[in-house]
């Protein structure tokens, strides 16, 4: 087999049984990797109505055919599990060194299940499995973590692990490797805490061959080319901090909990302002040409921090809690990274948690003398604080906005900004029509990758404050897009360097597998991904009441800016939906039918008996 | 017999820079003179001689309009195609990358 190990490597933490079940080319030419075979293996091992954090409920990392090919931005892997604050599919992704090792060491697929009856170092050499005690390493940052175990087992060990926040199953936990990139949305780091797993180390040395080496370098160096081009200006340049200006100028930056969505002092916080006054250099993922990753550093004469940080980070620790102070974001985003924290829903459930203060909902009893008001630096650093430690105030926000808005009750959970118990990202759905869409209908939540939706509403292509049914084709394919991207598994920021990614990743996939693939067997791919992951949350109980947006949404109107006034009605989201279904061919419930099943090639699968007992 | 066409009243408007264009011009925000009906061509023409730097990374070259990969926007509504632009005075066009999302 060319460009897939072609197994799973299975481990059974509770009973500490290894062993490897093969990945069939059936398998992989439908599902391809990524996302897509992390769906499939979800599916296969997750039994039906598990608690997430059951040690039943598996944690799978699985890497895709384009790992190891050398081409840019390739290095990637996903990392999905029934997710602790959706319960439904949590599916995230991550970069860097550990996809490249993983495959090294012989897996297109690991799959965790059970509990560890100590804290646990699951070490992989060459498909060799040890269980190593992570006493040691408990109550480490993500950063000390992994440079403690690569001192103990070698600098070219790469790890993944959880900080604070996952031991102590904050219910978005992110998972960290290779210096600092997170596994973050839908909390998967919960669920490795939850398995008493501080850690994995990998190591690998094997070599998985490619069909036509020759061929795809051809076609890798080009691609590094455009790569280098117009077509990612934005991301070399500012990343994705070039966000926050332009979205406060087109009202869609969300601030003080979606009450608004301009934020009056942007100048301060905005990725122009960042690089002139904080900005130290860019970064990059392993094998990536494009180079996104903005590097900041504080500048005043507090304790010194450096990191990452996104766009997504930024809108969520800053204009979201009304916080102006660009050192406090920068100190916040690298908390958070530290603690293996997912910044959005650290934001927006703070987000929350401060409207709560301000109503009078939570008082300074609640909250241990913190003043949770918006635009209160000091407070927000000690809330990350306390919610990675599950400490006072924090262990209530821990849960996540969605649990947090029910245990308080009166009310608050007209507040709560999730879809699905994923917290909101950093798109005003109400002046965003399409997004609004997107993240009604997401399998994960609240997701904007997912459906890439925004990308019509920031365009010519629609009117982005207006409705109507089309909507839906133009989710549906964004959704099916995003799904072969996230399974090959592409960078998105590479997606406009492609001419025609379906007709050059078939191409691509060929030259790996040598399996000819035709570009709409691709697409369809990307359709047969997200029609699984819509079973896979069916099975877990989701009804058409589930694909909503939080009420605030469908109820208050925009007050500031361009937008002044501008809302979305229940009926004119509920005709989206529609759309949307009926786009997919799905029923008005939002149910599959058999038939598409059957045209799909899924039908099998969900007909398979998954009350099985997959682990010995 | 081809009738002469008086040319079209010019009408200011301002142009506000993110990103790149920001970066490289130095300023947040620049007045440009363009016909009330305005092409993209006849904005980056206008805004080449306000903003030589933005030539060649953002404008192209022959001064045909802008880059694939930047937009503008009318007023923080409307995104403009490549057709005509009916411009008012005291418009403004919002000019960034046209790579949404991240």
């Amino acid at each position: 087999m060319y460009g897939y190990n072609g197994k799973t490597l299975l481990v059974n933490l509770t009973s500490q049984a290894v062993w490897w079940e093969p990945l069939s080319a059936h398998v992989l030419r439908r599902f391809i990797g990524g996302t897509g075979l992390g769906t499939y293996l979800l599916y296969k091992y997750c039994p039906p109505g598990v608690e997430p954090f059951d040690p039943a409920n598996p944690l799978i990392f699985v890497g895709s055919p384009l790992v190891g090919s050398r081409l840019t931005t390739s290095s990637k892997f996903a990392v999905l599990t029934k997710s602790p604050l959706t319960g439904f599919i949590g599916d995230s992704l991550s970069s860097s060194f550990m996809a490249t090792e993983l495959k090294k060491a012989g897996c297109d697929a690991l799959v965790i299940t059970g509990r560890s009856p100590f804290p646990c170092l699951l070490a992989i050499n060459d498909g060799a499995v040890e269980f190593l005690d992570a006493t040691p390493y408990l109550g480490l940052n993500t950063m000390a973590t992994e440079h403690t175990i690569k001192e103990r087992l070698g600098q070219r060990t790469r790890v993944a692990c959880i900080g604070l926040a996952g031991e102590r199953l904050v219910r978005y936990a992110s998972i960290t490797n290779d210096g600092g990139r997170q596994a973050a949305r839908t909390g998967p780091g919960a669920v490795m805490g939850a398995k008493n797993l501080k850690a994995i180390a990998v190591r690998g040395t094997r070599t998985v061959p490619i069909f036509n080496a020759d061929a795809l370098h051809a076609i890798g160096t080009h691609l590094t080319q455009r790569s280098l081009g117009p077509a990612t200006e934005k991301y070399r340049t500012l990343g994705t901090l070039a966000n926050v200006a332009v979205f406060n100028r087109l009202g869609t930056l969300p601030t003080r909990n979606f009450q608004r969505s301009t934020f009056d002092e942007t100048a301060q916080v905005s990725g122009e302002a960042l690089h002139q006054t904080h900005f130290v250099t860019n970064a990059h993922c392993a094998n990536c040409t494009i180079g996104c990753e903005q590097i900041l550093t504080t500048t005043d004469s507090g304790p010194t921090a450096q990191g990452r940080m996104e766009y997504e980070s930024a809108f969520a620790l800053g204009p979201l809690l009304g916080v102006a102070n660009a050192n406090t974001v920068i100190r916040a985003s690298t908390l958070c990274d530290a603690l293996g924290l997912d910044t959005i829903s650290a934001g927006v459930t703070i987000a929350w948690a401060m409207e709560c203060f301000e109503k009078g909902l939570l008082t300074l009893e609640d909250t241990g003398g913190l003043a949770l008001r918006f635009g209160n630096d000091e407070a927000l650093l000690e809330c990350l604080q306390l919610i990675g430690e599950r400490r006072g105030i924090g262990d209530l926000l821990a849960e996540g906005s969605r649990r947090a808005s029910q245990r308080l009750g009166r009310g608050s959970e007209a507040w709560a900004m999730h879809v699905k118990g994923l917290e909101m990202p950093g798109y005003e759905p109400r002046s965003l029509k399409t997004m609004a869409l997107g993240l009604a209908v997401s399998t994960r939540g609240a997701c904007h990758n997912r459906s890439s939706a925004y990308e019509a509403d920031f365009s010519a292509r629609v009117d982005r404050l207006q409705v109507d049914t089309e909507r839906g084709r133009i989710t549906m394919e964004g959704e099916d897009f995003s799904a072969v991207l996230d399974s090959l598994i592409w960078c998105k920021f590479l997606r406009k360097a492609f001419h025609d990614l379906y007709a050059e990743s078939a191409t691509i996939y060929e030259h790996i597998t040598g399996w000819p693939i035709a570009p709409e067997e691709l697409r369809q791919a990307g359709e047969r991904i997200n029609t699984l992951k819509k079973l896979f949350n069916i099975r877990e109980g989701w009804t058409q009441k589930d694909d909503t947006l939080p009420p605030r949404v469908l109820t208050e109107t925009l007050p500031t800016g361009v937008v002044q006034g501008v809302g979305l009605t229940r009926a004119d989201l509920d005709m989206m939906i529609q759309g949307y279904y009926c786009a997919r061919g799905w029923t008005a419930e939002g149910l599959i039918p058999e038939q598409k099943l059957r045209e799909l090639e899924i039908l099998d699968i969900v007909q398979a008996d998954a009350t099985e007992a997959p682990f010995p | 017999m081809a009738e002469h066409q008086a040319p079209l009243p010019l009408v200011t408007i301002q142009v506000e820079l993110f990103g790149l264009a920001q970066l490289v011009c130095g300023r947040r925000q620049v007045a440009i003179d363009v016909p009330g009906s305005a092409t993209v061509a006849d904005v980056a023409t206008a805004l080449a001689k306000t903003c030589p730097a933005l030539v060649g990374t953002i404008i192209r070259h022959d001064l045909s309009g802008l880059h694939e990969s930047y937009i503008l926007n009318l007023n923080g509504l409307t995104f403009v195609a490549q057709g005509c632009l009916t411009l008012q005075p005291g418009d403004t066009l919002l000019l960034f990358s046209s790579q949404a999302g991240g």
